[in-house]
């Protein structure tokens, strides 16, 4: 009974690598991010193993070098992120990747085991080997480094984690090495998945600009008829985006969806005429009044552009601006006579940006209107022609001088 | 042993320096403005000066030639951002000995530091 109390008393408690390493392992997949999951890896092997500095050189391809990417540490052993790098070259990459070189195995490379190796009487190491490890150990001095150890994807060393010396100055024990292997090869995975992220997250941006400037080029066939209204369109959409941008910061509840809102009113408000496409040349350029059979046609336009947009899915919400931007608060539009908030808040937006630009812009057969009288004429249809909550948007912006 | 003063407007890399050079034995003093950098340089009388070519408020060329103004003796290492010929010649023309680029390799460093200051 005593006996075993003093023996569990000079034994210090265990720590346990296995919870840490389950940890680690499960914070680093949620983290697509890979400055911030290196940050984490070596925050772990610090508190762990208590060393007094550890960072990361991480390959970067544009630079066909290992570059320093976090590190940490105190005081001048910290490297600042980015500051330094190694190149293929450097003797620690060719030490880890050339298979004839690596006489120490894999895994991690221990200084305290190379240097014994160099100063044993024993060592039969040719002239060439002698100075390539002495090369290796001067890479570590660089470094601070006591121990390095490589993460490799495939065949492919996609970094070199090095660690400076413990807090407590003894060497790394088999258990923290084993501890060290793990973690290494958990972070290569983790690395290699927030690189497919970030690839992905590229191919996606790429995609939505191809759309978009898919959009601007549908946009500009419109202009290239229409050859009294140039800009116009630009202008639509310009003041539709300070309209919703008001609206978001004055009725946040009217959208759930706020940043979807604004890119389906971009999309909307660069195509709302797209249906003018379909018009015959005279009606569209004709200087002066329209006949009752002009007019008719002319009003055709929201519901061909609809159906030009119908083509694309993408297109489902933007339709709803296209279609209805010329429905009217109080019933008396077009298409549809839609009533009140039947008017989707989309079409009410490029409405009164679709008005206020026709209305201040000079036309080949009338000058444009003064902009306060434009301002005087939206502020008279609040209700009538355009819904309440777009007009105080609008006049909003116009007290705050950006319309 | 020569003197060395490191001037970089990241007071991180300014710290490493001023650590790595400590390996060398070689004392240094570190600035990251140019007011601390000239107040530092009268004080501290270095040989070599450490300097940053792109900084907000004055550039590492501009404080080498108030640098020289003051001691016409003094030796610079000049660090870049990017490789550029043009950067480079300006360094040489202005009488700065080396340039280092970022990222740099702590190997060509040493070397450098081995060459010329030692």
């Amino acid at each position: 009974m005593k006996k075993s109390k003093s023996t569990s008393s000079k034994k210090k408690p265990r720590h346990d690598y296995r919870r840490d390493l389950e940890t680690a392992a499960k914070q680093m997949i949620l983290i697509r991010r890979v400055d911030t999951l290196i940050k984490l890896i070596l925050r772990s092997i610090i508190k762990n193993l208590k060393v007094e500095h550890a960072g990361l050189l991480l390959y970067e391809k544009s630079k066909d070098s290992y570059i320093v990417t976090v590190s940490r540490g105190k005081g001048g052993l910290k490297i600042p992120t980015g500051l330094t790098k190694i190149t293929k070259d450097n003797t620690l990459v060719k030490y880890f990747t050339d298979k004839q070189l690596r006489i120490f195995g894999e895994g991690p490379l221990i200084l305290g085991k190379l240097s014994s190796y160099l100063n044993s009487r024993t060592t039969r190491a040719s002239k060439e080997l002698r100075i390539f490890l002495q090369d290796l150990a001067f890479q570590f001095s660089l470094y601070n480094a006591k121990a390095c150890i490589p993460g490799f994807f495939r065949e492919e060393l996609i970094f070199i984690l090095f660690l400076g010396q413990k807090v407590n100055r003894k060497p790394l024990n088999q258990e923290e090495l084993g501890f060290l292997s793990v973690l290494s090869s958990d972070a290569v995975m983790a690395i290699q998945n927030a690189w497919y992220f970030q690839d992905l997250d590229k191919q996606l941006n790429r995609n939505k600009n191809l759309f978009l400037q898919t959009v601007m080029a549908l946009a500009t066939a419109i202009e290239a008829k229409d050859k009294y209204t140039s800009g116009h369109t630009e202008r639509v959409s310009y003041y539709s985006l300070l309209l919703a941008d008001e609206l978001r910061r004055t009725n946040n509840d009217l959208q759930k969806d706020w940043d979807k809102f604004i890119q389906d009113l971009k999309i909307a408000s660069l195509l709302h005429d797209i249906g003018k496409i379909g018009l015959r040349e005279g009606v569209l350029n004709k200087p002066g009044f329209l006949t009752d059979e002009e007019r008719s046609e002319m009003q055709k336009h929201p519901l061909v552009g609809s159906s030009i947009l119908n083509q694309v899915d993408e297109f489902n919400q933007p339709i709803l601006g296209v279609k209805y931007h010329h429905e009217r608060y109080d019933g008396e539009g077009y298409p549809e006579k839609l009533k009140g908030e039947k008017i989707p808040l989309i079409a009410q937006v490029i409405a009164v940006a679709d008005t206020y630009d026709a209305m201040v812009s000079d036309r080949p057969y009338r000058k444009g209107m003064p902009k306060d009288q434009v301002i005087q004429e939206i502020r008279k249809n609040r209700g009538r022609q355009f819904s309440p909550v777009t007009v105080d948007a609008f006049l909003s912006l116009c007290k705050q001088g950006k319309i | 042993m020569p003197k060395v003063l490191v001037v970089d407007d990241e007071v991180e890399i300014t710290v490493f320096l001023c650590n790595f050079l400590k390996r060398f034995d070689i004392e240094s003093q570190k600035a990251s403005d140019p007011k601390t950098a000239l107040a530092a340089f009268n004080q501290f009388k270095p040989d070599w000066v450490f300097l940053d070519i792109k900084m907000p408020d004055k550039d590492g060329f501009e404080l080498l030639e108030e640098f020289k103004k003051i001691n016409s003796k003094v030796k610079a290492i000049m660090i870049t951002g990017k490789d550029d010929k043009e950067s480079q010649d300006k360094a040489k023309g202005l009488g700065a000995c080396d340039y280092i680029v970022k990222p740099l390799d702590l190997e060509e460093l040493h070397e450098k530091i081995e060459k010329h200051i030692l």
